[in-house]
């Protein structure tokens, strides 16, 4: 178990991040922070997919002169750059969204947000 | 030409409805509304000739970019499929109603962007449903997520921001599950097709993760779908927003997490039907408690919004009992309850809305005697009450029964009991509302004075009523079309 | 109390989720699932039957072009999200919001000036040469959408919406999934499938082109609507 562990430590980082992430959208309090949270977990998340195709001493799959095998995996790469925009675009419309609740609210902490609802 | 090269259309033509909408709309908001109800329209045609395509012929498919499917992307079309033509007509009926609606609710500036996000919403359940590809689910459930958040906010009564980020946080954090999931199950198969994944998994080890996997796939769409515990974001969000954006997210957008799991579950049962009965105990369990707590706060809301909120909740339940039953019965109502509660939700969340559009109050105790004055409206609300309740022969009736068979079916009579329990607190809760309308003198003055709204409310209101009881006489239809898909799933 | 509930849950989530990814293949392996499947074919064939050197392009516009036109509208999904919550009147981005006319630093000026064309240059060559070596529309649009931003905060808020003009902003703001689109019909009607290439070896140039086309709408898209979402963000209501 430890053994397998150990040989897949980059995995189990990931999932650390991943809880790291999914701590700060649990127990912060500042909308913002919270929001943070959740773009570690994607950052997590991204870095396990990426993992996953890595090749040890692999090189980038671009092929043309001087190109030579082996090649890391193209396909989680094209995932996650899909993946990261994705991302940004949540980022973009929570950050919209908290400027809002501060316009009206003047607050973005939660425990005062739901004292005045 | 092929009907099945038509696929994509289904997709297609509301994304480019959706990035022509602002410019459309540039100059006057109203060609807005009038250019997404026309591409909504040919939405529905298309995806309606596609399910007619899978009576006739049976499921199909089709290879985007014409890579055969593990190496490309591919779009599968079966019966679970067939709700992009409910989304498609109800889509329709929604954004004819919408056009005045929202001319009087929404700021002017915001109008040309309320249809471009409800095409773009669409767009993503649609292509959803389609998807054959998790990764490609995983994109299009982004779409529709994304687009759902922004239309809970758009109003910005109260603190609409607050509850769509309440929304946002829960959403962001299950498609991450979903995204972890999808990536382990790539990682032990290392394909992305669904049906090559059930075919990979088949026969090789890899217990923990794919269990896991599972697990995390589940989680993430009982978020989306609303399950209970995870339910908490849904009853601000689904009454804060405006009515025809609560009647899609209620009606449709839930829907989505419950077809994904379905997705899930149909690769599983295909290869790991030995990691499954976990899995539908606690599905039934959730379930069954779903139906009665959702139905059980729902009597004591005021709101008849909020009542409406917590009556999806207890609708989910049924849906996920019975897929957690786990018997063909109980599959088959699941299945067809995921339509015909749609089309029930968007009637009654869209009588709600005509009736706040006219009166502005949204208290049952406001309300009183508005059945009087908003005579069609108040008889569409009476129909779909009447429907959700499961009283025959409208709509709710059969696959409740449906579901109740399954509980018999898989021998946990517990379960049928469930169903019944919940139709009883449901009947309470839509007696009082009709009570309210009907029997009661108005107390305000805006009541009093209201009168019925107009026809483009109206008329689609009637349609959908008239839906509602079609479908309790037809039910026997759509019950034996989902059939050969559930009996495929279950491998019988 | 609360802070030992949320310590129990993560746990109860770490437990499963450690195990299980101590049990996927070993981290790096050649003879993975996933480096022995599907990748094969992408590696070899890819620069032959889909049309770009870099092989991550393939697969991006290509083999999986149907992913990224989903991408492309999520970020003109998320651009429409964040206009419909923070527009509350019209010709509201066209106001100067507060602070911009401050006096600003004549170094930082310069220097943003003076580096800006090197800023452009780079950007094109990055959507250009995306199918040959690391880059892409992407990454290119975003670099020109930051260069945008900064000069919208150095030069002033005028100086950067006169760089989209208001006439043709929707439509920048739409190229992505226009250009998906426009290629995805083109495929559709000519090739056989949405989004298919042509695939006689004599097209190349065709197959070039077309993911040149896909390159420079998505990086046009994505800078006009980095660029929007910033100035809605800054915006006065």
């Amino acid at each position: 178990m430890i053994r397998a562990l150990w040989a897949n430590i980059d995995y189990v980082a990931s999932v650390v991040l991943f809880l790291i992430g999914l701590y700060a959208v649990i127990a912060k309090n500042n909308l913002i922070k919270k929001f943070m949270g959740i773009n570690i977990m994607e950052t997590a998340v991204f870095a396990l997919i990426i993992s996953v195709g890595t090749v040890r001493h692999g090189s980038p799959p671009i092929m043309g002169a001087g190109a030579r095998a082996p090649f890391i995996n193209p396909l989680p790469q094209a995932l996650i750059l899909t993946g990261i925009v994705v991302a940004v675009s949540t980022t973009a419309l929570a950050l919209s969204l908290i400027i809002r609740i501060y316009r009206q609210c003047g607050t973005i902490e939660a425990d005062e947000l739901r004292r005045l609802e | 030409m092929d009907g099945t090269t038509l696929l994509p259309a289904v997709v297609v033509v509301p994304l480019l409805g959706a990035v022509l909408t602002p410019i459309v709309g540039r100059t006057r908001a109203r060609m807005a509304g009038l250019w997404a109800l026309a591409v909504a329209c040919l939405t529905a045609a298309v995806g309606t000739a596609l399910v007619a395509l899978v009576a006739l012929r049976g499921p199909f498919s089709y290879e985007m970019g014409a890579w055969a499917p593990p190496w490309g992307i591919e779009l599968r079309m079966d019966e679970f499929g067939a709700s992009i033509a409910v989304i498609g007509f109800l889509e329709v009926l929604t954004m004819l109603f919408a056009i005045k609606y929202v001319e009087k609710l929404l700021l002017p500036v915001r109008i040309p962007y309320f249809y471009t996000l409800m095409l773009l919403n669409a767009a993503g359940m649609i292509g959803f449903a389609v998807s054959g590809d998790l990764f490609n689910m995983f994109v299009f459930l982004e779409i529709l997520s994304l687009s759902g958040y922004a239309l809970v906010a758009i109003a910005g009564e109260r603190i609409a921001e607050m509850a769509a980020f309440k929304y946002l946080a829960l959403g962001a954090v299950s498609s991450l599950f979903v995204l972890l999931s999808v990536g382990l199950l790539y990682a032990v198969t290392g394909t992305l097709n669904i049906a090559d994944v059930a075919k990979r998994l088949t026969g090789t080890g890899y217990a923990l993760p794919v269990a896991v996997a599972l697990a995390g796939l589940v989680l993430g769409f009982s978020v989306k779908a609303a399950l209970f515990p995870l339910h908490a974001w849904l009853p601000d969000a689904h009454t804060i927003a405006p009515s025809p954006v609560s009647a899609v997210l209620s009606g449709l957008v839930v829907k989505v997490g419950v077809l994904g799991t379905l997705r899930v579950l149909q690769i599983y049962y295909a290869a790991r039907p030995q990691q499954l009965p976990v899995l539908n105990g606690m599905l039934a369990w959730l379930g069954a408690i779903s139906i009665v707590m959702g139905a059980f706060f729902a009597i004591f809301q005021e709101d008849i919004k909020m009542m409406l909120a917590y009556s999806t909740i207890s609708n989910i339940g049924y849906i996920f009992m019975g897929i957690g039953l786990g018997s063909t019965y109980g599959l088959i109502g699941a299945t067809v309850h995921i339509f015909n509660h749609a089309l029930i939700k968007v009637t009654l969340f869209l009588a709600a809305g005509a009736i706040i559009y006219r009166t502005g109050c949204r208290n049952l105790t406001d309300l009183r005697g508005v059945g009087r004055v908003m005579p069609w409206t108040s008889a569409v609300m009476t129909v779909g009450a009447l429907s959700i309740v499961g009283i025959p022969p409208t709509a709710g009736f059969l696959c409740k029964w449906y579901i109740a068979l399954g509980a018999v079916q898989a021998d946990k009579l517990m379960f049928a009991v469930a169903v019944l329990f919940g139709a009883l607190f449901i009947l309470i809760y839509y007696i009082r509302m009709v009570n309210a309308f009907y029997f009661r003198e108005p107390t305000r003055p805006e009541v009093a004075t209201a009168t019925e709204a107009p026809l483009s409310m109206v008329g689609p209101l009637v349609v959908l009523a008239a839906g509602c009881l079609l479908m309790g006489v037809l039910g026997r239809i759509p019950l034996s079309f989902v059939e050969p898909a559930v009996l495929r799933m279950l491998g019988q | 109390m609360k802070r030992i509930a949320v310590i129990a849950v993560l746990v109860a989530a770490f437990v499963p989720l450690a195990a299980a990814v101590a049990q996927l293949p070993t981290f790096g392996e050649a003879s993975n699932p996933t480096n022995t499947y599907l990748v094969p074919r992408y590696l070899q064939k890819g620069p032959e039957e889909a049309g770009a050197a870099n092989v991550v392009t393939d697969v991006i516009l290509n083999y999986r072009g149907y992913d990224t036109n989903g991408e492309v509208v999520v970020i003109f999904t998320a651009l429409i999200a964040a206009l419909a919550t923070l527009l509350v009147r019209p010709k509201q981005m066209a106001a100067t919001p507060p602070g911009d006319d401050a006096p600003r630093s004549p170094i930082v000026s310069f220097v943003v000036k003076a580096i800006a064309p090197f800023i452009a240059v780079f950007t094109v060559y990055l959507v250009l040469h995306g199918h040959l070596s690391p880059g892409g529309g992407f990454q290119g649009g975003t670099i020109f959408g930051a260069l945008i931003i900064l000069l919208s905060l150095t030069l002033g808020h005028k100086y950067g919406l006169s760089l989209l003009p208001e006439r043709s902003r929707p439509w920048l703001q739409a190229a992505a999934v226009l250009a998906f689109i426009a290629v995805g019909l083109l495929g559709w009607a000519l090739c056989g499938a949405y989004l298919a290439y042509p695939s006689y070896s004599q097209l190349e140039w065709v197959r070039e082109g077309w993911l040149i086309a896909l390159e420079i709408g998505i990086g046009v898209g994505g800078a006009a609507i980095f660029a929007t979402v910033f100035w809605t963000m800054e915006a006065e209501p």
